[in-house]
């Protein structure tokens, strides 16, 4: 077969084989903890500075408009706990294979220059990387000393140690209730 | 004033005689003779080898780092991303373009001469099918080109004019036409695509001047004849083995190379059991009896849709102080063969990317299977994935390095037995998960002709489906899947130039040509076809 099939059933057995590779809990869980408490520390942890809802807040890691309508609880706690880990995948690349998201980087150019940041475009001879500050960093792959992956990093902090189990529901709780079709 | 035209007109003519009478008017000489006119491109392939190999050395090695976009050329209506391979015949350029367009332009400056679409039927049924085209054949200045509805065109290669216009199959029962043809001595052969959907796949020659079929060799056997006790249970009108790549050609044998897909339905084989001759083989056809004189099987009973429909690329080599004659294939299945084209016989087989479906293959060829590799209802990891170590796209073969390259695919995918369909459309038997960009990667590997050991290899972001072309200045050029156009020194694989059209899933059949005394090389990504010149 020479592309992508429009058989009803290859389609089918397709989603069926994407779903078994995927995080079984990415869509599961139901939030158990007080959304009103949660908001409260979505804004007092300082997450608008990186996320943005409805518009507002920062660019540097996922939009959360709509979380609550493409997560599951389990999915949405073990990221606050773990943010590197079962990175979410795209698919954007060769002939409907996936890419992971906010993948980290670390380019170390000729001069020695460091930049760490997340993967935003890359094809066999670039790549832009954007870093903690939301500036984009594009290079040509050739002219750096060193470009590595970083799996399991994140900017985001692990809010494993920092927040209760309760307080972690309800934030939970919180981010499962923006669901804006915006 | 226009009678001293004419006069000048007529004056200018008398003194190109005896040049022949249109500069479009290629001959069967000229064709068999290819490399002795490297200016021009005159077939898909470069040559009746298909080696996809250019004697230009302009552009070379030492200079390909300066060489800069020429001209750009857009369809009016992007449909589909180009999948062709321009001809190019004496400064005029042939290129087909989604669904079923045949455009003549300027070679030098990328200018539109002429364009031809047929009128297509509302409903085209292409399942399993890229709604694109490959490329045309000229001969004796008409242009020949497949459409999607399935039909073989013959249009006057100066104005684009309809000489004439056959009926190839029926596209209600699947069958569809994406390939270039292939032009012997007046016989222009075709294959066919819609092997997915449960089409009786075959080669047909038409008569070059009339259009009149002038034999058909079908790649299912009918009931009774032999090959046909490797369908099981009367599967034999419905088995797909589609043919919709293009064949290559040994003059002095006058044998015709032409590859066949995989059997179908594709992910299910329990009613087919047996080896479903002659699906994923090469058939060896004399192109005037219309007759097989022998075949060879890449994949028995192939359940993970890898069509061998790579294009075979035929070199002559001496072993033992004997001159030999040798077909290569870099096989979807993750397999390089090497024939011998006289007899068919298997030379060498080794893999060329990662594969996990053979513990290798035996004394003839054949692979040795490992257990727990077929599709399962749960989906089962296997390498690499349905579209294969390479797909479609042309590998090269370079006589001065003696180097074959090929674009390789390092990807596994889940491939998932459903039930088995067999009421078209409705047709097929299960389907496939390919793995992450991040777990997967391509590269053009440079093998050694004869024994497909790897010499190097220059990677890519993703697997491509690149085709490759080598020249003699010393130059590989390939198209990535995000559509960098990039060249490699052929002897060492080192990156030389590289330049950025973008265009996702680029498939490009990337070739070269001279005009004026200037080089070009040209490609399609996307939408575009993008010339190449030094400054």
């Amino acid at each position: 077969m020479p592309g992508s099939s429009t058989v009803s059933e290859k389609e089918s057995a397709n989603i069926v084989a994407y779903l078994r590779t995927m995080d079984s809990t990415i869509a599961s869980g139901v939030a158990t903890g007080d959304p009103k408490k949660g908001e409260a520390l979505y804004n007092s942890s300082g997450c608008s500075a990186c996320h943005m809802i409805a518009g507002q807040g920062g660019s540097i890691g996922p939009d959360l408009t709509r979380v609550g309508a493409v997560r599951g609880a389990t999915n949405l706690k073990a990221r606050l706990q773990d943010p590197g880990a079962n990175l979410p995948q795209v698919g954007e690349g060769a002939f409907g294979s996936k890419w992971t998201q906010y993948l980290m980087y670390r380019a170390v150019e000729k001069d020695g220059r460091v930049v760490e940041g997340v993967r935003v475009g890359e094809d066999s001879f670039t790549i832009v990387l954007k870093d903690a500050g939301g500036k984009f960093h594009g290079f040509r792959k050739p002219e750096l000393r060193s470009l590595e992956k970083e799996p399991g990093k994140s900017f985001m902090p692990s809010f494993k140690d920092t927040l209760s189990a309760a307080q972690l529901d309800d934030l939970v709780a919180y981010l499962m209730s923006l669901k804006s079709a915006q | 004033m226009k009678i001293s035209l004419y006069a000048l007109v007529f004056a200018v003519s008398l003194l190109s005689a005896p040049a022949r009478l249109l500069a479009q008017d290629v001959t069967y000489e000229q064709l068999l003779h290819a490399d002795a006119t490297p200016q021009d491109w005159l077939m898909y392939g470069g040559n009746y080898q298909s080696q996809r190999f250019s004697r230009l050395t302009q552009i070379n090695r030492e200079n390909v780092h300066s060489l800069k976009p020429a001209w750009i050329y857009q369809p009016n209506r992007p449909l589909q991303p180009f999948e062709s391979s321009p001809v190019v015949v004496s400064g005029i350029m042939y290129v087909t373009e989604p669904l079923s367009t045949v455009t003549a332009l300027d070679a030098r400056f990328g200018t539109k001469i002429w364009s031809w679409s047929p009128k297509l039927p509302e409903k085209i049924y292409t399942i399993g099918v890229h709604r694109s085209n490959r490329g045309v054949a000229v001969f004796a200045n008409t242009v020949y080109a497949e459409t999607l509805d399935a039909h073989l065109v013959a249009l006057d290669a100066t104005t684009g004019a309809v000489r004439w216009n056959v009926h190839v199959d029926d596209n209600n029962q699947g069958y569809a036409m994406t390939g270039a043809p292939r032009v012997l001595d007046g016989k222009i052969i075709v294959g066919i695509s819609g092997g997915d959907v449960g089409i009786r796949g075959f080669v047909d020659a038409y008569d070059a001047k009339t259009g009149k079929r002038l034999w058909r060799v079908w790649t299912i056997p009918s009931p009774g004849e032999p090959g046909s006790e490797t369908w099981g249970k009367d599967m034999s009108g419905t088995g797909g083995a589609g043919t919709w790549g293009t064949g290559s050609y040994d003059p002095e044998l006058n044998l015709l190379y032409w590859t066949t897909g995989n059997p179908a339905p594709d992910y299910n084989g329990r009613n087919r059991e047996g080896d479903n001759l002659y699906s994923d083989s090469v058939l060896a056809i004399d192109p005037d009896a219309g007759k097989m004189k022998w075949y060879f099987q890449f994949t028995p009973h192939d359940t993970h849709d890898w069509d061998a429909i790579q294009v075979p690329v035929l070199f002559d080599e001496t072993v033992d102080g004997k001159p030999r004659k040798f077909l290569a294939l870099a096989n979807r299945n993750g397999f390089y063969y090497v024939l011998d084209r006289v007899t068919g016989a298997f030379v060498a087989g080794v893999p060329f990317v990662t594969q996990t479906w053979a513990k290798g293959l035996d004394k003839n060829g054949r692979p040795i299977l490992l257990p727990n590799t077929e599709p399962t209802p749960e989906g089962s990891l296997v390498y690499p994935d349905g579209h294969g170590g390479t797909n479609w796209n042309s590998p090269s073969y370079s006589p001065q390095t003696k180097l074959f390259y090929v674009s390789a695919r390092e990807i596994g995918a889940y491939t998932v037995q459903g039930q088995p369909k067999v009421n078209f459309p409705d047709f097929g038997g299960g389907g496939r998960n390919a793995l992450s960009g991040d777990d997967s990667y391509g590269a053009i590997r440079a093998l050694e002709v004869m024994t497909g050991k790897l010499k190097w290899e220059y990677r890519m972001l993703s697997p491509a489906e690149t085709s490759t072309l080598a020249t003699a200045g010393g130059l590989v050029f390939a198209v990535t899947d995000e559509g960098n156009f990039f060249a490699l020194d052929s002897a060492s694989g080192k990156l030389l130039w590289e330049f950025t059209v973008g265009g996702a899933n680029a498939e490009s059949n990337p070739i070269t040509y001279e005009v004026a005394g200037k080089q070009y090389l040209i490609g399609a990504s996307g939408n575009c076809f993008v010339a190449f010149s030094l400054p």
